[in-house]
């Protein structure tokens, strides 16, 4: 870190509400118990949220369970003259390869193994290091947790997918497809692991130096 | 960028104790605290075309990118239109040896239900029709009194939703989701996009540069207009 060590809004008694951006000042410390709303919009005000770090283990360990059944379970099935067939979301990106759509493969790859599996892996990192007030690479944690955030909805894609395939082909015994439940089990990790990652504070990743101004590395 | 500050605490005033909590907490305009590390930063003024970034997690603090609130009304109209076209024009048709198939997203939605998966059939509403429209007209609500310098009713509320059907709107991911189901249907049949793709696509688009401006700059709008509650 360069120039003058950073103040913070734990130390001053400053606190940013998240809902709406307007900082309050603690006039006088406040007694404990009491809730602090933000007097622009009621939202809660904390210096770190509590319970953060509970509600994303909870969260992400629910996601992590249900990505079993979501990436073995078939998500849909189709109908055609040659009988009916099940297909998993390997299953899926495996035909687009064949059928030699590299790029979209490669794309629905992305967005339905990759990046729930980084999103878990980085959860998994950010819980564990903030729980053990870890201090090394915080700004790389700090990245970590905003590239989570920033793509976290593109596994919606595969249900997207699956449902635009039910409502157009529909040929009855010539080729139709039928939502499975393997879908709604990788929708709802797609929903849990959003949850966890909007549960964590990332200032969690950032906790207050002792008081006696220690430097900063 | 921004100067760190060294002894805010001497700039307020001490009240004695207030018997409530809401009249605890002064405002402090004059400056930003990171909402991802809660660094303190003195508040500045951005140059259009500017962004402010924490100094110590390089966190976006602000935009100098405020468009005039007649704009985003504007583009919340085009929104609205685009979503109405988008829902009601088929997304993409087959073609079998001259059996016709058209979809239009709230019928692909419906038949997922009757499939036997309402859930997923809620979901995909709910991210891909719902929280989009109500993003929309929630913006429709709050910039139509904003631009004739009024706090609408329930502005906080209001604002506060707004926050909520942003951050589960997934319209640029139902964009990329129908481009993949075009190409799939292609491999099986003759497939042709239709203008409900179109509207999306010209939908994401337009999400993208709204959401770019935030909701800070209308929040401080709506409070320096009158009370908001």
């Amino acid at each position: 870190m360069k120039g003058a060590a950073i103040q913070t809004g734990a130390k001053l008694g400053l606190l940013s509400c998240r809902a709406c951006g307007r900082v309050s000042q603690l006039a006088h410390p406040a007694p404990a118990g009491v809730p602090l709303l933000c007097p622009r919009c009621d939202a809660p005000l904390h210096h770190r949220v509590p319970g953060s770090l509970q509600r994303t283990w909870a969260f992400l360990l629910s996601a992590m369970i249900l990505y079993v059944p979501a990436n073995l379970l078939p998500i849909m099935s189709t109908t055609s003259v040659f009988g009916d067939t099940d297909h998993t979301i390997l299953g899926g990106i495996e035909e687009l390869r064949a059928s030699g759509d590299w790029a979209l493969a490669l794309i629905v790859f992305i967005a339905s193994i990759a990046v729930p599996l980084l999103k878990i892996a980085a959860l998994l990192l950010l819980l564990v290091t903030a729980q053990r007030g870890s201090r090394r690479k915080q700004l790389e944690r700090t990245q970590l947790y905003r590239m989570i955030e920033a793509v976290g909805h593109w596994s919606m894609l595969d249900v997207f997918v699956v449902v635009l395939l039910v409502g157009t082909l529909r040929f009855g015994a010539f080729g139709a497809v039928q939502p499975q439940a393997g879908l709604l089990a990788f929708g709802a990790v797609v929903v849990l692991t959003m949850l966890a990652a909007g549960s964590f504070d990332p200032r969690l990743i950032w906790p207050e130096e002792p008081a006696t101004s220690a430097t900063h590395d | 960028m921004t100067e760190p500050v060294l002894d805010v605490t001497a700039a307020a005033p001490y009240a004695a104790a207030a018997p409530r909590t809401r009249a605890a907490l002064v405002a402090r305009p004059d400056l930003v605290v990171c909402n991802e590390c809660d660094a303190v930063h003195e508040r500045i003024d951005l140059r259009r075309g500017t962004v402010a970034r924490c100094r110590r997690c390089d966190a976006l603090l602000g935009r100098g990118h405020v468009m005039p609130v007649q704009s985003l009304l504007a583009f919340a109209f085009a929104a609205l239109l685009l979503i109405v076209i988008g829902n009601s024009a088929p997304i993409v048709t087959l073609d079998l040896r001259g059996v016709i198939s058209q979809a239009t997203l709230p019928r692909a939605i419906l038949y997922t239900w009757q499939s036997g998966q309402p859930l997923v059939a809620l979901l995909t509403a709910a991210t891909a029709l719902v929280f989009p429209l109500c993003f929309t007209l929630l913006r429709l609500y709050v910039l139509m009194s904003l631009v004739r310098g009024r706090v609408p009713r329930g502005f906080v509320p209001a604002m506060r939703a707004l926050n909520f059907v942003t951050r589960w709107s997934m319209v640029e991911v139902f964009m990329m989701g129908t481009l993949v189901a075009v190409v799939r249907c292609a491999s099986l049949t003759s497939a042709t996009p239709g203008i409900g793709l179109f509207a999306y696509a010209a939908l994401t688009m337009l999400l993208t540069s709204i959401l770019a401006a935030g909701t800070h700059s209308l929040w401080k709008m709506g409070s320096e207009l009158g009370p908001t509650r």
